[in-house]
């Protein structure tokens, strides 16, 4: 390693000592108390909550995979018009806030199923398709297709074909998509308390209901220290049984659909079962912003109040709420993407480490800790507008450095080492050679931090806002107050939020 | 090369505009803070006269829903994130006084919760609606009833210590067996009991009653989609539990003399005249003159139940523990 990599480990370094490892441990540091972790671990009310949150997330990554595995072969493997904005249905719910997700669901499903382990693992299933889609689908796209081609004619069957040569290429990265599901269902937050009636509850539900109903931040606390425990375990096991990938790599283009051996129909079905769970909750959501369920007939009253100068009920305009989160979103693009990218570069493990906690810290910690850290002078800055796309860019940067590393690494040494032969300097070949080579993971990464802040919800509900109101909050603000008209704007601003993030996600 | 320009021009006047910021706010002199939770919407320009009479003008800064608002103030007691807090309610006033959260508070606006029904559903039928508690765990009423999770929802919360107030500490328990016999529905929260199972507001849902205000009403006529001249929903009002909200000073503040003013210009009856039809509350001031659409449709019952904000903190957790002891 190189000094000017060490000098770069430096501002991610200060970004997330300052405005993640600083609040964390002050949480921790105040509110851990080792009686009071005794008592929660031993609680048999708690220990309930621990088993379902187990069980559930793992049963939400078995159906997201079973759906989202089909799918990702289809797009990886086979070109046909139409497959970029199908990526981005597919890849929308992401980056959706759980409120717009669930209600879609809800919309779906008969009313007398509005709670319950259906529409909970449907949620999960819809959030989680994306998480499949980008990290294997990269992988099995270089995956070699003359190696399949090879086995077909030598009259290997299909399954045999995926056990042998399939299989160990995409196991690793099958196995990276899974546990990340398995951590995204195991804290889930939003979808639990919408969908998950008030007997099925995660830990993650249970520390927001202890530290903001209850009041007992010592046992919120102690449920998140648990939490980390239980998924720092799984993580061990997980990451000690996956080897080493097998590499059979091959830069190729996808065949059209017209051109290749497999059945279409089977490539349609992979496609459209994914498409039918993604799709029918946003497609019913789009439905209830012209229909009224109360007066059962169209209407387009929602639309036209995303116009009017106040949302109805509210102190603020649509308009102001989409200005609000596009500004946050560009501002936690541009604070992420490139500390991401200076953290990918300075090639230091322990920061790597350090930058994937955002994804298994408790929300509410993390919350709770912004209030506590940044309430002196001179860092009182916890009602600053700014903070929000910062804690936002916090949040997306586990997301954003894993799609820019293994770009990073894929750049082949020679270029570098030509680049210095031919006397270019580091700085040189890192903006004419590394950057240009890294251009579409870096818009992919600058996309995905973007819809990140446009529907965080968890740890920026803790910070106080003055003007600020982003559409997430929007809607499920509209969603909470009496009368028709919030309802039909609260569909109507859903219904946007849904085509601007399928408009973005299929270009990022 | 030019994105690279267009990079440079956005971060620069992103900085621009942080410093900006910064050092608006730090002209602080002539600003009041006043915390509220997020549903705090205030009629338009309702503080213009505050600022002619005191100069001062006022940041609205809302800081999530109550239980939110009243746990951040006390993470933070005595470094407070503004000068007035506004609406603390008494499930949660007695905590926030353990902690010393406020200086000085008053009540400043009172509503209540109440089940509502769906008035066309029972005429429809020729079912008289319920009069009260112990009607709802009668054989004909099974089923008909929906109400929210208590531990994480405010409605829910009030219906729960009305059963307790009404049925006293040791009889409620047997009520809520009875309630859960006669298959009440349990929703997660207000908006989907509301939206979803309730049969007025969605041709879907199944439950003719459900908990939510007893403004609710007036509330369905302000914010029709298409004017209605009556809503189509009823109250019940020996079911109705008092909620009162306060106003009051933040310990901690360096602006007492504006906050106490501004306190005083909240409990005036200019702002409380403009509460009902913007927050949907009745107002405290005994001068202030309710619109036409309150004085009609919403519910003011003369004997609600009540219930002391230290007799809920002191019972609060055991009363919950209790009640998810029968439900899980």
């Amino acid at each position: 390693m190189t000094r000017s990599q060490h000098g770069l480990a430096a501002a991610p370094w200060v970004f997330l000592g300052v405005f993640f490892v600083a609040p964390v441990v002050m949480t921790l540091a105040i509110f851990s108390d080792i009686t009071v972790l005794q008592e929660t671990i031993t609680n048999s009310f708690f220990i309930k909550i621990a088993w379902f949150s187990l069980w559930q997330a793992m049963l939400s990554v078995v159906v997201t995979l079973l759906i989202g595995l089909p799918a990702t072969w289809a797009l990886s493997r086979v070109s046909f018009p139409g497959s970029q904005i199908l990526r981005g249905i597919l890849s929308a719910p992401f980056v959706m806030p759980a409120v717009v997700v669930a209600s879609g669901v809800l919309a779906v499903l008969p009313a007398d199923n509005n709670t319950g382990l259906i529409p909970i693992l449907w949620a999960h299933a819809m959030f989680n398709i994306s998480v499949v889609l980008r990290i294997v689908g990269p992988r099995w796209e270089l995956l070699d297709q003359r190696l399949e081609h090879a086995a077909a004619t030598l009259g290997a069957h299909p399954m045999h074909t995926f056990r042998h040569i399939v299989w160990p290429h995409i196991k690793n990265s099958t196995m990276n998509a899974a546990l990340l599901i398995f951590i995204y269902c195991f804290t889930s937050f939003g979808v639990i308390v919408i969908v998950g009636g008030f007997q099925r509850r995660t830990m993650e539900a249970e520390i927001f209901t202890q530290a903001i109903r209850l009041g007992d931040t010592s046992t919120a606390t102690a449920l998140a220290v648990t939490q980390i425990a239980m998924i720092g375990l799984v993580f061990t096991i997980v990451r000690t049984r996956s080897g080493r990938e097998i590499s059979a790599q091959h830069i190729q283009r996808r065949p059209p659909l017209s051109s290749t051996t497999h059945n279409r129909w089977i490539v349609w079905g992979a496609i459209a079962s994914a498409v039918a769970v993604v799709g029918l909750p946003l497609v019913a959501t789009l439905w209830r912003s012209i229909y009224s369920r109360s007066t059962q007939s169209f209407t387009v009253s929602g639309w036209e109040s995303l116009l009017d100068a106040r949302l109805p009920g509210m102190a603020y305009s649509a308009t102001e709420v989409l200005t609000n989160s596009a500004m946050f979103a560009l501002l936690a693009a541009l604070v992420c993407v490139p500390l991401s990218l200076a953290a990918v570069v300075s090639n230091n493990r322990f920061l790597f480490f350090v930058s994937s906690l955002p994804v298994v810290v408790s929300a509410a910690t993390l919350g709770i800790g912004l209030i506590i850290t940044f309430d002196v002078d001179p860092i009182a800055w916890r009602s600053q507008w700014w903070l929000l796309p910062v804690v936002h860019a916090v949040i997306a940067f586990p997301l954003t450095t894993r799609t820019l590393h293994p770009a990073y690494t894929a750049i082949p040494t020679s270029l570098r080492h030509s680049a210095t032969v031919l006397g270019a300097s580091p700085l040189r070949t890192f903006f004419h050679i590394e950057i240009p080579i890294m251009k579409s993971a870096l818009w992919r990464a600058t996309g995905l931090s973007a819809a990140v802040s446009l529907g965080e919800f968890g740890a920026t509900s803790f910070l106080s806002r003055s003007g600020t109101t982003t559409m997430p909050i929007a809607i499920s603000q509209l969603m909470g107050t009496v009368g028709q008209a919030p309802q039909q704007a609260a569909f109507a601003l859903s219904a946007t939020f849904i085509i601007v993030t399928i408009g973005v996600m299929s270009r990022a | 090369m030019k994105k690279i320009h267009l990079i440079a021009v956005l971060l620069g006047s992103a900085i621009v505009a942080a410093s900006c910021t910064s050092s608006s706010s730090e002209n602080t002199t002539t600003e009041v803070t006043l915390v509220a939770y997020d549903s705090f919407t205030p009629e338009e320009g309702i503080f213009d006269a505050f600022t002619e009479q005191t100069g001062a003008t006022v940041k609205v800064v809302t800081a999530g829903d109550t239980g939110t608002m009243v746990s951040k103030a006390i993470l933070t007691a005595g470094n407070p994130e503004g000068d007035v807090m506004w609406g603390i309610d008494n499930t949660f006033l007695s905590r926030a006084q353990d902690a010393n959260v406020l200086s000085s508070y008053e009540p400043v606006d009172e509503g209540d919760i109440c089940v509502n029904y769906d008035k066309e559903w029972f005429n429809e039928r020729a079912i008289a609606v319920p009069t009260s508690f112990e009607d709802l765990v009668r054989p004909e009423y099974a089923g008909l009833l929906t109400v929210q999770d208590p531990v994480n929802s405010s409605p829910g919360l009030g219906f729960l210590l009305g059963t307790i107030a009404h049925f006293g500490d040791n009889n409620w328990e047997q009520y809520w067996r009875a309630l859960k016999d006669n298959k009440v529905n349990m929703a997660p929260d207000w908006s989907s009991a509301y939206y979803e199972a309730f049969s007025a507001s969605s041709d879907t849902g199944k439950y003719p009653l459900v908990v939510s205000y007893g403004s609710s009403p007036p509330a369905e006529v302000v914010f029709a989609e298409t004017p209605i001249t009556e809503p189509t929903t009823g109250v019940i009002e020996a079911t109705c539990f008092r909620q009162t909200e306060y106003v009051g000073v933040l310990r901690g503040t360096k602006n007492t003399e504006l906050a106490e003013k501004l306190v005083e210009y909240l409990l005036g009856k200019k702002f409380q005249e403009s509460m009902p039809l913007t927050l949907f509350v009745f107002p405290i001031n005994k001068d202030a003159i309710l619109p036409e659409v309150f004085e009609k449709f919403a519910v003011r019952p003369a004997n609600p139940l009540l219930m002391e904000p230290k007799k809920i903190e002191d019972n609060r957790e055991s009363w919950l523990d209790t009640w998810r002891g029968l439900f899980s």
